[in-house]
């Protein structure tokens, strides 16, 4: 019994995580249906600004935590570079793929471009850790930050559901991902609901940055890789562009690594998460939340 | 339209240069790091500058260029940065001393670095390549996979290479031309079952990585050793690959089993911040025991983390400051954090040992031909007096060195944990 | 007429590829050290490397789906090509690396790992091509993950069985892993190979089927109302070009005197990943198999030039710094040529060898037409 908490708490541990990732993955996705597979290297960007920030916070006399309004800047102006210089002029030429193979291109760069600075290079730095304390109930521990990290994702989906519903400018945002013409006709400046877009989506990855490096404390260059990957995983697994559907696939995913782990063998985690995503996407292609729309000829 | 483009472009152009200039144009820690794969001419130009700092310039009666393999890009650039600035460290105090000594005449030492990427191919290529340039005398690479890529054609070409880190057994075994500066897998598995077996343990853990060459050579070699001297291995748990985060569930497994010692083969890039933290948090409060991989744990503790986990927490190393040091270690320390501002690490130091080694070995053999030197390096009775130690090469080209047990500690009251050797370690 | 014009590009054709065998055997006769050490094996990757390019090029140029996940199945190829010829040298089928004996071995490992991978293919094409577009993508890099993940866990390949130090890599090296010389020695084969691969891609995508994997391409729904099976057909090209990726494998295990599972991850650093293999197709060209050819030979050398070439040295140091970082220099290149031109630099063109007397004429009918586009272009905002 004891084995099945535990496994379930590393579960939730590293699925919290997923979970705040995906969100971001999503909230692009959603609007411009293009997979972001620079997301996980914002994270990295995000990382790294912590990394900097949280002993100047300190010093300051502030908690480390107010470090990530910070990393939140950084990230949004990264974003906000990317989508300027890479994915606009692609997009007005190119297709889906086209715009796909500019993100996978763009994820290489940026991790190879911060490789080539000098202050951060290819060593990997350990920030400060923040939220230390862990409960323990029943023999059973849990860090507090895999629970603040739950709170955290649920609070972000919370607002950003509120924000797409309520603004003006998620409004705009919807309307955009039905239908771009109808929203040019509409009035709505895209390119800059576009923008916008992405600086929250960029955003987001900063916050999570700030979580995951709460309870997994190393940050090196191609963090973003793998991280990315299985964060989008858990998008696609929830149903992509659907704000409680990447919370869910992100808890998914990473119980089934824990599970496997636990119960299976340690080594062959990474086969049974895309196998679970392989036959979810054969059971229900839109994935587990996600609403499936038929093709218009 | 087209123009927006264009400049959107030239801005994003921009950008990049002026980020990899940064890299490649500021002084110190960086610049190393930054261009030691870029060129042999940047090289050998600092090289010379160091070399006109202490000895006036037109003494030396030719070059010697060192080839350097090793991944200075990509996932595993840290071990081949790491290399490559111990390598270039003992060039330039080398050459600063006057360079090689071979019949009377003094020759500069260069380096030609090659970045594979921590790919066995682009290894392959950067040998025959450096082979073909006329290089004799190799260091690389820093991974076992990425070396035995290139062991059969130092051997068939009749080249000498020197693996600074190559820890796979058979690398060296029957490859005349290979050597290596590091330890090899067996011999550090037997030292830790050694322990194991001398400290009355009697039911031990492993968990290690499967993927990784280092990683899962060290386990089949301890637990190869185990299964000889009588201790129980009761549970054995791997991850996926070496830069997994989570090790909850593994250690989980390791107190219901029972374990009262566990071995984790593992680089300090997890052991830090990752595996030990997490070990105490599942529960386990035995010994944790790792290799040199591990060593270096302290540079990437995060700050603000409960140091009291770092108790018990041992691993096997190639020297400490007060056991197994040579006069070289310490003087190598000091000059490293002089000319890198933190302190090195064991790929630092073994990068740094096979240049020494090569030096002693050419100037024995009096030639820098790579019969003679590797002539000079098969010579069984030659003690190597290196940062890492005191050694000399067995038959197969592996140091024959003592090993030392360190241990990471905690008080109440300190703000950092402290490293400090145990004992000397070693193997009838 | 034209049927002459048609003999005369074959005979033209024929004549190039005769050449090449032929000047790959007495490269491989008369060799240097030069030739040995640089130029052998360079035709060895540039071999793997067209074949890969090639293959994916059927199924992201010709059927508009991105796989994400191609080196897995040129995994598979690698893995099943060592181990098959293993098998055979231990059963005592042949003993020298030498001779008709072993020629049939590499002959019967090469088709017998592109069988492997496109039943694999088949397996993974099944189910995964029912989805689309950015799903398939992350679906078929799903895939490629799992095959590097159960490799590595299969006891007697992943990294410990044929990677790891001397004992086993002189064990591999009794199979296919050729060395230095033997590479010289059988260059042919390879070059062989690529072009027997080539030849069968190119009938391919001239065929019947050709034309319906492009139809399916352009237009989906279009295609599946003129009574053609989409799903069928994408199956069946996406095992097809499995079948070349293993080939491809094959020939990489030729190169290596080692195999490591890291090479074909999703994620590796260095150029032979699926990423690199989709930066050739772009840039050749998605919809042109020799666009794949040039892009791929264009791209190794690029690539290995920056490594081991001198030119690199001769540029100003900023520049340097830059080409220090190989994947961002091509990831450059990359985003800067699909702004360009989305369809790759040769689009869905290809070009003949016939033809090449034509190009400067034809070069300078292209720009004078685009000046006349714009010009007419500029006229027309006057006019607004």
């Amino acid at each position: 019994m004891i084995t099945f908490i535990q496994f379930l708490i590393t579960g939730l541990r590293l699925g919290s995580v997923y979970a705040l990732i995906a969100l971001g993955y999503t909230m692009v996705y959603g609007i411009i249906k293009l997979i972001n597979f620079a997301h996980g290297d914002f994270i990295m960007v995000g990382g790294y600004t912590l990394y900097f920030t949280i002993p100047i916070m300190m010093k300051m006399g502030l908690p480390g935590w107010t470090a990530v309004i910070l990393a939140v800047i950084v990230c949004a102006c990264v974003g906000m570079l990317v989508e300027l210089l890479a994915y606009r002029p692609v997009r007005k030429k190119g297709t889906n793929l086209t715009a796909l193979i500019t993100a996978i291109a763009m994820s290489f760069v940026l991790e190879n471009l911060a490789q080539a600075i000098p202050a951060i290079g290819p060593d990997p730095r350990v920030p400060y850790t923040l939220f230390t304390q862990t409960i323990t109930v029943g023999g059973v521990s849990i860090s507090s930050a895999t629970i603040i990290t739950i709170i955290v994702s649920a609070l972000v989906m919370i607002a950003l559901f509120l924000f797409t519903q309520k603004t003006r400018i998620g409004r705009a945002m919807r309307c955009v991902s039905e239908d771009k013409q109808a929203a040019v006709l509409m009035g709505i400046n895209v390119n800059r609901t576009i923008i916008t877009t992405f600086a929250i989506g960029a955003g987001l990855a900063a916050i999570a940055a700030l979580m995951y490096i709460a309870q997994y404390p190393k940050i090196y260059t191609t963090m973003g890789a793998t991280l990315g990957i299985y964060a989008f995983v858990a998008a696609v697994l929830g149903g992509i562009g659907s704000l409680p559907g990447a919370m869910l696939g992100g808890m998914v995913i990473g119980i089934v690594q824990s599970a496997t782990n636990t119960y299976i063998s340690s080594s062959m985690s990474d086969t049974f998460v895309y196998l679970i995503l392989i036959i979810v996407l054969m059971i229900k292609p839109a994935g587990i939340l996600g609403k499936n729309v038929g093709e218009k000829v | 339209m087209k123009k927006k483009k264009l400049i959107s472009l030239f801005m994003a152009m921009g950008m990049a240069l002026s980020l990899a200039a940064c890299g490649s144009s500021s002084s110190g820690a960086a610049e190393s790091a930054a261009t030691s794969a870029a060129s042999e001419a940047a090289a050998s130009s600092a090289a010379e500058s160091a070399a006109e700092s202490a000895a006036p310039s037109g003494e030396f009666a030719g070059t010697i260029t060192l080839g350097v393999i090793g991944p200075m890009t990509g996932t595993l650039a840290v071990y081949g940065t790491h290399v490559s600035n111990g390598v270039e460290l003992a060039v330039e105090q080398i050459n600063a001393e006057g360079g090689v000594v071979l019949d009377g005449k003094a020759y500069e030492l260069a380096t030609d670095t090659k970045d594979d990427q921590g790919d066995s191919t682009e290894c392959l290529n950067a040998m025959n390549a450096l082979i073909s340039d006329g290089v004799e005398l190799v260091v690389g690479s820093a991974t076992s996979g990425c070396t035995s890529a290139i062991t059969s054609v130092a051997n068939s070409e009749g080249v000498v290479l020197i693996t600074p880190s190559g820890t796979a057994d058979a690398l060296t075994t029957e490859m005349d031309y290979v050597f290596r500066t590091c330890f090899k897998d067996s011999f550090q598995g037997e030292l830790a079952a050694k322990y194991a077996a001398d400290n009355g343990y009697t039911k031990v853990g492993i968990v290690y990585c499967s993927a990784d060459t280092y990683s899962a050579g060290l386990r089949d070699a301890f637990s190869a050793s185990c299964a000889e001297l009588g201790v129980e291995v009761v549970a054995e748990e791997s991850v996926a690959t070496m830069t997994d985060v989570d090790y909850t569930n593994q250690f989980n497994k390791m107190v219901s089993a029972g374990a009262e010692l566990v071995f984790i083969p593992f680089y300090y890039d997890v052991t830090g911040p990752y595996l030990v933290p997490q070990a105490r948090q599942a529960g386990f409060t035995g010994v944790l025991l790792g290799c040199d991989g591990v060593d270096n744990t302290e540079t990437t503790i995060p700050e603000g983390a409960d140091l009291s986990v770092y108790n018990n927490f041992y691993f096997i190393n190639h020297y400490a400051e007060d056991l197994a040091a040579t006069d070289v270690s310490a003087a190598f320390v000091s000059a490293y954090k002089d000319k890198y501002g933190e302190a090195p690490n064991n790929f630092d130091a073994l990068g740094y040992d096979s240049v020494l080694v090569y030096k002693k070995a050419m100037e024995a053999a009096g030639s820098s031909a790579a019969a003679d030197v590797q002539a000079a390096l098969a010579d069984t009775s030659v003690v190597y007096e290196v940062a890492s130690g005191k050694f000399s090469f067995d038959e197969t080209g592996t140091p024959i060195k003592s090993g030392v047990l360190m241990g990471y500690s905690y008080n109440d009251g300190d703000t950092t944990v402290t490293k400090s050797s145990i004992q000397a370690l070693e193997v009838e | 007429m034209r049927q002459n014009k048609t003999a005369q590009r074959y005979l033209v054709n024929f004549l190039a590829v005769a050449i090449l065998l032929i000047a790959s055997v007495i490269i491989s006769v008369t060799g240097g050290n030069t030739i040995k050490l640089k130029i052998v094996p360079s035709v060895w990757q540039c071999c793997y490397l067209i074949i890969m390019a090639a293959s994916l090029n059927l199924v992201l140029g010709f059927l508009g789906q991105l796989s994400l996940g191609h080196c897995g199945f040129m995994a598979v190829g690698a893995y099943a090509a060592a181990l098959i010829s293993l098998a055979f040298q231990r059963s005592g089928f042949y003993d020298e690396k030498s001779g008709a004996a072993f020629i049939l071995v590499v002959l019967i490992s090469f088709i017998a790992a592109g069988l492997l991978a496109a039943v694999l293919g088949l397996l993974v094409g099944i189910p995964a091509l029912r989805l689309k577009g950015d799903y398939l993508a992350i679906i078929t890099l799903g895939f490629g993950m799992i095959i590097v993940n159960l490799i590595n866990n299969i006891p007697f390949c992943g990294q410990q069985g044929l990677s790891q130090g001397a004992a086993s890599s002189a064990l591999y090296a009794n199979g296919l892993g050729f060395s230095n010389d033997e590479k010289m020695k059988y260059m042919w084969l390879g070059v062989l190979a690529v072009i027997l691969c080539m030849t069968v891609m190119f009938m391919f995508v001239r065929s019947k089927y050709g034309r319906i994997i492009r139809a399916i391409r352009d237009n989906e729904i279009a295609a599946s109302a003129s009574g053609i099976n989409v799903s069928f057909y994408k199956v069946m090209t996406f095992a097809f070009s499995a079948f070349f990726a293993g080939v491809a494998g094959a020939l990489y295990s030729c190169c290596n005197s080692a195999l490591a599972t890291t090479s074909f991850a999703f994620t590796n650093g260095s150029i032979l990943n699926s990423v690199f293999i989709v930066v050739m197709v772009v840039i050749g060209g998605m919809g042109s198999l020799t666009g794949s050819v040039v892009a791929a030979i264009g791209m190794f050398f690029l690539n290995y030039t920056i490594k081991n070439g001198a030119w690199v040295n001769a540029l100003p140091a900023f520049l340097q710094g830059i080409f220090t970082y190989p994947m961002l220099v091509y990831s450059l290149a990359l985003i800067v040529v699909i702004m360009f031109r989305p369809r790759g630099i040769l689009g869905t063109s290809e070009f003949a060898l016939c033809d090449i007397p034509q190009w400067p004429s034809r070069i300078k009918k292209h720009f004078s037409r685009k000046k006349e586009v714009t010009e007419k272009r500029e006229e027309g905002a006057a006019n607004e």
